[in-house]
């Protein structure tokens, strides 16, 4: 019984886990490129998640309603880097940082008028009957979580490594100024990655909405782990974010399960001040030699 | 904006005289707007329809005269601050005879203290945890102008408890949230199940926090230690968590808890796994009586919906516009004070669509806050989930209710 449940914790832990990684993937697509990242993440997140439920009323059928939903991210993050981030990056300063705040702030009470303050259900063709395997229950929605957020950083990654574009962006991430002279647009490839971020956090409001419901607070405490995920990975580290975010799920179900649920945030704190103490560039970053 | 509404409010006082001769002014308050929305709306609605039949009868005749109501609406948005706001502009009104309303409890501590300053009489109504009354006794004030019109959590603590007990149950887990409203909850039934006989042995008690998603550790202790039931007390999706959970993870014991388990948040959110959930209810929205089937059928069409979002809060609402009015007849005049003293000791019996009300409050008593609550055990009813609605628990509250009304 009680391997069984340490199992079963782990798996549910492991399921959040995977969104955390997701979003935190978001955080790295920018500051790969940019140096800078969204702190509104998490309102495109949510705005995402809200405008594919309303797709969904409209009766738009599911999988249909996914890329728009997807698109949707795509627009929002190009809308954050136009508005938020171009014009502090090419004054070199970090007015991002407030920008993207703010411009959060707006899209949270945007939601709030638009769709109210409630947490609505979001239906999903994919059943939430529980499946056993070996005395441990799962739904094939978490099993949908995970391979959503497999599927859509595989493509990243896979679009990094073998497409033009991808190796430009691959590019202006290694060195900006040295991509620059090979005639590669530093601003497309800024605005490329924060159209793909979007398009992340459009894709983890989806696979999570039907678990966690929409309203506009659902993703503030998601985005708080993302960050750390992000930060004790790396920010520069593709699938670390993946290994932390699975570590860091289980870790929080098993340490509610034996420390009580008010110890629940504790471990991902812990974990984001030792990486911080330890090793600032995270457990799979490079350190970074900054030539003067 | 706060110097205009000052002026706005000074001018308006200006403007109406000290006693508008022939109506008779309630205001209504509370969340039209945001997640407490279902049960203001519904509370205003079903409040707004006894008015209407009691107006389009003959109103309510003062010294020969036939005296209409007048409404005012606020909506506070559960917010605390717009809650005392409101309650600082009504009670500055010198011809407003009470006020009906409030669901949360921040916005009762916030605002209620505005109307007992200046006697207004108010009855809350549908909600509002007991600080709303033990505020008020724990200050010992000799005299008070508010009353509440709801199941209060003592009711629905014992109530809980004994259906566990009803069900031949002996090992629960109680899960509750870590509000004041989840912990006091959490006291309440531990002291219910002392007093009721030691017959339950808790044998998991687990906190959760509000946005809490996953509740898989929570289940996870109480299916270990073999429950047999889980009582909650909390607000909101949460609840729906728990309930999805469990159908997760095959545990097939009755979820029993306290009535936000019939709010829409976690009826649809819970969806099919929602079904079986167990909670008190002071109304049930199926016609058992030609009453209630006329208040149904009414409410319905007034409104043109199908189903009422919060039926509790809607008959709460209109009754507790009849036993106003009542008081206003009594006291044969619009004059708040008047009315308080009427409400104390209502003569004739009111008939509403949750019960026959005799008596239902009487002379305030700082050191038993009874006195002015109107809901006793019998008033109240076990509900259950079903494919979206609230249905009868208990096929014997149906037929205890059915027979009252013959009476």
């Amino acid at each position: 019984m009680n391997s069984t449940i340490i199992a079963q914790m782990a798996v549910s832990g492991a399921m959040m886990g995977l969104v955390y990684a997701l979003i935190a993937y978001g955080f790295q697509l920018t500051f790969s490129t940019s140096k800078s990242i969204n702190f509104g993440q998490g309102e495109l997140v949510m705005l995402s998640a809200f405008f594919s439920l309303t797709l969904l009323n409209w009766g738009v059928p599911y999988w249909l309603m996914v890329p728009g939903g997807l698109l949707f991210g795509v627009v929002l993050g190009l809308a954050v880097e136009r508005a938020g981030v171009r014009l502090a990056l090419e004054q070199k300063s970090e007015g991002w940082i407030l920008l993207t705040i703010i411009i959060g702030l707006l899209g949270f009470s945007a939601a709030e008028n638009i769709w109210g303050r409630d947490d609505r259900p979001f239906p999903t063709p994919i059943s939430s009957d529980a499946l056993h395997f070996f005395g441990i229950s799962i739904t094939p929605l978490e099993i949908s979580v995970a391979v959503g957020v497999f599927a859509v950083m595989g493509l990243i990654e896979l679009f990094k490594r073998k497409t033009l574009l991808g190796k430009a962006f691959e590019a202006v991430s290694a060195d900006r100024d040295a991509a620059e002279l090979m005639g590669i647009s530093a601003t497309r490839t800024v605005m490329l990655s924060y159209g793909l971020s979007g398009m992340v956090a459009a894709m983890a409001g989806i696979l999570v909405s039907p678990i966690t419901t929409v309203g506009p607070t659902m993703a503030s405490a998601l985005i708080l782990k993302a960050f750390s995920v992000a930060v004790v990975a790396g920010l520069e580290s593709g699938f670390g974010v993946v290994i932390v975010g699975i570590f860091l799920g289980a870790l929080e179900s098993l340490t509610s399960f034996y420390l009580g649920s008010g110890w629940r945030e504790a471990p991902g704190l812990i974990l984001l001040i030792l990486a911080l103490a330890v090793r600032p560039n995270g457990i799979f970053g490079k350190a970074t030699i900054r030539k003067v | 904006m706060k110097k205009t509404l000052i002026t706005f409010m000074l001018m308006s006082m200006a403007a109406t005289p000290v006693f508008a001769a022939d109506t008779i002014k309630i205001a209504i308050t509370g969340p039209f707007t945001g997640g407490s929305a279902p049960m203001g709306g519904s509370m205003r609605d079903g409040a707004k329809l006894a008015i209407a039949e009691i107006n389009a009868k003959e109103g309510i005749v003062i010294g020969g005269k036939k005296m209409q109501f007048e409404v005012i609406e606020r909506d506070d948005e559960a917010k605390n601050d717009r809650g005392a706001l409101i309650a600082l502009e009504l009670a500055s009104m010198s011809d407003l005879s009470g006020v009906i309303g409030s669901v949360n409890t921040g916005v009762v501590l916030a605002g209620d203290k505005h109307y007992q300053e200046k006697g207004i009489t108010k009855i809350i109504t549908p909600a509002a945890g007991s600080a709303s009354m033990t505020q008020w006794s724990k200050a010992g004030v000799p005299d008070l102008s508010i009353f509440r019109f709801a199941a209060h959590d003592g009711i629905q603590s014992e109530m809980v408890v004994e259906e566990a007990i009803n069900r031949k149950l002996n090992k629960v887990a109680i899960m509750y949230d870590s509000t004041n409203y989840g912990v006091s909850g959490r006291d309440d039934m531990m002291e219910q199940i002392k007093k009721q006989g030691n017959k339950l042995d808790v044998v998991a008690s687990e906190k959760f926090n509000i946005g809490d998603k996953d509740m898989t550790a929570q289940l996870l202790k109480a299916k270990s230690a073999d429950a047999q039931a889980i009582l909650i007390w909390g607000i909101g999706p949460e609840l729906a968590a728990f309930a999805n959970g469990m159908a997760k993870m095959d545990m097939k014991i009755p979820l029993i808890g306290g009535w936000p388990l019939s709010m829409s948040n976690f009826i649809d959110n819970a969806g099919k796994n929602g079904n079986g959930t167990l909670m008190p209810q002071t109304f049930i929205e199926e016609p058992i009586t030609p009453k209630v089937k006329g208040f149904i059928d009414s409410y319905h069409k007034a409104y043109n919906v199908e189903r009422i979002a919060s039926p509790v809060s809607a008959a709460q609402g209109y009754d507790a516009v009849y036993i106003f009015a009542a008081a206003v007849k009594q006291a044969q005049s619009q004059d708040t004070k008047k009315i308080k003293e009427a409400l104390e000791d209502l003569r004739d019996p009111v008939e509403g669509v949750i019960a026959t009300w005799k008596q239902p409050f009487s002379k305030w008593d700082p050191a038993n806050e009874q006195t002015h609550e109107a809901f006793r055990r019998e008033q109240v009813v076990m509900g259950m989930v079903q494919d979206g609605h609230v249905v009868f628990g208990n096929d014997a509250d149906r037929q205890r209710l059915i027979k009252n009304a013959a009476k």
